[in-house]
This record gives structure tokens, sequence and C-alpha cells, in this order.
């Protein structure tokens, strides 16, 4: 399998593609913080420098990335999809 | 423990180069200033627009700024050039407390050409008394590294900014003293930093400075926060305002912070040092320099190319295109982080060596490009 994406923190929601990512694509990715690998397979396109759902998120969730929150679900998100201002918001406004 | 080869300044202080500094105090003295410079081998001039008719807190930051890249340790001596004597004075006192060599020339009653004589002549000795210092080895312990990132992207919080936060972990444990800023970029993961320092009087100190920001934005009717991020971050991955300001402090590193300063302060404290400053790239990299930094962590994306007259700037890169179309501005190229070539310590162990090779006199892209940016924070109108 190609790596194709970075997590930045363990416990991360998501992961950000370093190379365009193809919708069916299995592909795995590496935690920078303890060089792990985490496998999965692109439900939709992904371009580089955007983030890819590492697991299911529900409505309200929220987003954790570099190990903290830094967004809210605005709706449900599956594993594999992209994760943008479609799906996200900031949580500093409503 | 690593080290590297600096010059020893009479306060004890370390530099990592040797400059003689010719710093004009008003807008009056940048022509005088930069002749001397183009006169005399091994000078640094530092023009700037301002210095007259300033008052209070923001005339205190010109002069402390002014007065802050003369006590330097990367500097050896400074000619102060003023039209009005004593105001010239102030600054040559505070940079004396150092203990190098300081002179005042004024304009005022002598005109330029007797005055660019006088500092010529003042400024060729001080040179050959500089020439004749030599590099020892130091502990890294002495250094007091400064971050800033510049023109970032999607590779700057994916790659370039941890890189530098693993450069800052290691430095704090070999006992350095290093500094980031940016308030302005920090909205967002605001309460992220203040859980970061290291006691209650320094949170409250940290958030104070914030919320005076915050105010500043307000009064001037800016709309700052909902413009973030801005439709290039969208473009290229960035979902929110909390993302990119976590992205930019990753530069941090994870340690405490143990100093929270006000502009151009000088730190008290060895570790991590949060300084206020503005997250335009001259300004705030002026303000470090101002404070006493001998060597600067630059992170960019896009490409900015800013350098300082005094501080050298290494530039760092995770965007292979900006590695390769501005490759004359950049120091090193850690675009393999994201091709998988080599994780985020080894990343970390390259930048490093740059590092501690440019604390010891290998020149930077920006002292060879000639890139001497020197930017006053201004606090307000002058009078």
């Amino acid at each position: 399998m190609v790596s194709k994406f970075l997590v930045h923190a363990k416990d991360d929601y998501v992961g950000v593609a370093t190379y365009d990512i193809k919708k069916g694509e299995e592909v795995d990715g590496i935690f920078l913080d303890n060089n792990q690998k985490s496998s999965l397979k692109a439900i939709e396109d992904i371009s580089l420098g955007h983030k890819i759902a590492l697991r299911d998120m529900k409505k309200g969730e929220k987003v954790i990335e570099y190990g903290e929150p830094v967004g809210q679900v605005t709706k449900d998100i599956k594993k594999g999809e992209h994760v943008h201002v479609h799906n996200i918001k900031t949580m500093r406004w409503q | 423990m690593s080290v590297f080869r600096g010059y020893e300044r009479e306060n004890g202080r370390i530099g990592t180069r040797n400059h003689v500094l010719i710093i004009p105090l008003d807008d009056l003295s940048n022509s005088a200033s930069l002749a001397v410079e183009n006169n005399v081998f091994g000078t640094r001039a530092i023009p700037h627009p301002y210095g007259r008719l300033q008052f209070g807190r923001d005339l205190d930051l010109t002069f402390k700024t002014l007065a802050g890249m003369g006590r330097n340790p990367n500097v050896a001596s400074a000619v102060v050039i003023g039209i009005e004597d004593q105001w010239t004075q102030q600054i040559a006192d505070s940079i004396a407390e150092t203990g190098k060599r300081v002179e005042t020339v004024s304009i005022e009653g002598n005109g330029d050409y007797k005055t660019i004589e006088k500092a010529s002549r003042l400024a060729r000795d001080m040179v050959r008394d500089a020439s004749d210092k030599r590099r020892k080895e130091f502990d890294v312990s002495n250094l007091v590294v400064s971050t800033k990132c510049g023109e970032s992207d999607t590779t700057s919080g994916l790659a370039s900014n941890p890189t530098v936060g693993v450069v800052f972990d290691r430095l704090v444990d070999e006992g350095a003293t290093v500094i980031f800023g940016e308030t302005s970029e920090l909205t967002g993961a605001e309460s992220y930093v203040a859980r970061k320092c290291a006691t209650q009087e320094l949170r409250d100190k940290f958030q104070k400075i914030f919320d005076d920001y915050q105010n500043d934005i307000v009064k001037e009717g800016a709309d700052l926060l909902g413009s973030q991020p801005t439709k290039g971050n969208i473009k290229g991955g960035l979902s929110t305002i909390e993302e990119k300001a976590f992205g930019n402090i990753q530069k941090a590193g994870t340690k405490p912070i143990l100093g929270v300063l006000d502009y151009a302060e000088e730190p008290k404290v060895k570790g991590l040092n949060y300084m206020n400053t503005s997250s335009a790239a001259a300004e705030a990299v002026t303000l470090f320099s101002a404070a006493g930094a001998v060597v600067h962590l630059f992170t960019t994306g896009q490409g900015n190319i800013v350098g300082n007259p005094i501080e050298p700037v290494i530039k760092t890169t995770a965007n292979p295109n900006t590695a390769r179309t501005m490759s004359e501005h950049i120091d090193l190229d850690i675009s393999g982080l994201l091709r998988f070539e080599f994780d985020l310590k080894e990343a970390g162990n390259r930048l490093y060596n740059v590092m501690l090779k440019t604390a010891s006199g290998t020149l930077t892209a920006n002292e060879i490009l000639k890139h001497h940016e020197f930017a006053l924070t201004k606090l307000y109108i002058s009078a």
C-alpha cells in the first residue's frame, strides 16, 4: 500500500493528504508523533493538503487534529470521507 | 550537549555574528548612516522611517527596539547617529549597559558631511577591533533562538512548523532560550497557549496581551476574525481558524511557557518564551532581534523571503515547489518529509544541524542575498 497522508497526533480523527488521493483508493498514512501506520479506503477524492476522516464522526461532535479540537461536525462524516468546510466549521462563531 | 562557535561579549552573552551597527535615531539620520555603511566594510546600517515626534509607549518602543539592536550580542559595537544629541545619548546609554563600545554623533550644528566623516572614522576603528575577536566554543544553552512563519500553506502546519517544534523542544532540553510570538495568528488556539503557560501569573499576562489585541481590532472596526481562514487557506485545505492556529503553534514545541514578554523585551528565563509581536514577518523578526535573539528559524510555505540586519534568518520549507522555484532563499528543503523519505525526527535533526552551523558562522540565504529588513512596530500615530 502507498503512504499518502500524514496524521499529526495519535488520537486525531483526521489525516492530511500529502498526495492527491483518488476515490476508492486503499491508502495508508503515518503518524508524525510515533511513526505508526493507519490504513483505510478513501470514499471520495482528497486533494493534497486536504483532510481525510480516519473514523466516523457524528454531527455536533468535535473534530480532533493536532490532539486538540479544531472544529465541529456539521453533518455526519464516514471514515474515508473528505473533511472540509462542507462538513465541519469553527467552534468560535455560530 | 551540543556546541557552537560564537563571539563572547563583555556581559557574558554569546553572539553568532560580529557586526558593527550604525543606528540612525530618526528618519533624518538615515542618509548619514547609509553613507557610513557604504564607507566602512563590516558595518551595517538600520534605516527606518520614524523617531520624530513620537510619544508615550510608541516612542518607548522605538527607542527600546533601536537600543535592543545595539545590545544584541551579534553586535560588537555601535555608532548612534541622530539629529539631536540628548536623544542619541539615551540609546547609547542603554547599549553601554552591556559593556560594549558605543559612540554618538549628532548632525545638528555639523551637517551630514562632518557627521559622516566623524562616524566613519569611529566605525573604522570599531571594525578593526571587532575583526580581532575570535569565535570560541560554547554550549548551546547560550543561544537565544526565535521563530516565525510566513506565507504559510498546508505544508507549514503539516511539516515545517512541527520540525521547528522538534528543534525548540531539543533546545529547551539543552538549556537554551527560545521565543515565539505572532499574537494575531494564535487566534483559535489562544486557550491552548494559555494552558501552556507554567503559572497563573503568566497565563493572566498572556490573556491580557491577547485580549488587548482583540480589542484593538474591534476598535478599528476590522473583521480579521471573520476573514480567517482566507480563501487561499481554504483552497489549500484549511477548514477553520482553530486548525490554522494549531498549524502555526506547532513551532513552539511541547514545552511549558516560562516567560511572557512584551514587544522587544529581553527574556529573563531560559526555556520557552512567548513575545507579543505582530504577525508581519519583518516586524516580528525585528522585535525578536531587538530582544537579543541570535538565530532565527523561519518556516515558509509559499515563499516569504524576509531577513534581518543582525540576526541570521534560517529559512526552511516543506513545499517542494517553493524549494525549487525560490531555491536562492531557502536554507533547508524538508519536502522529503511529505514524500515519506524521512520522518519528523530526522527533519528536526537536519534543521538543528543547520542552526548549529549558522550559529557558528555559516551564512544564511538572507545574509548572502542582503535581505536586511528592519521594521519598527508602530503602536499609534505620531504627534
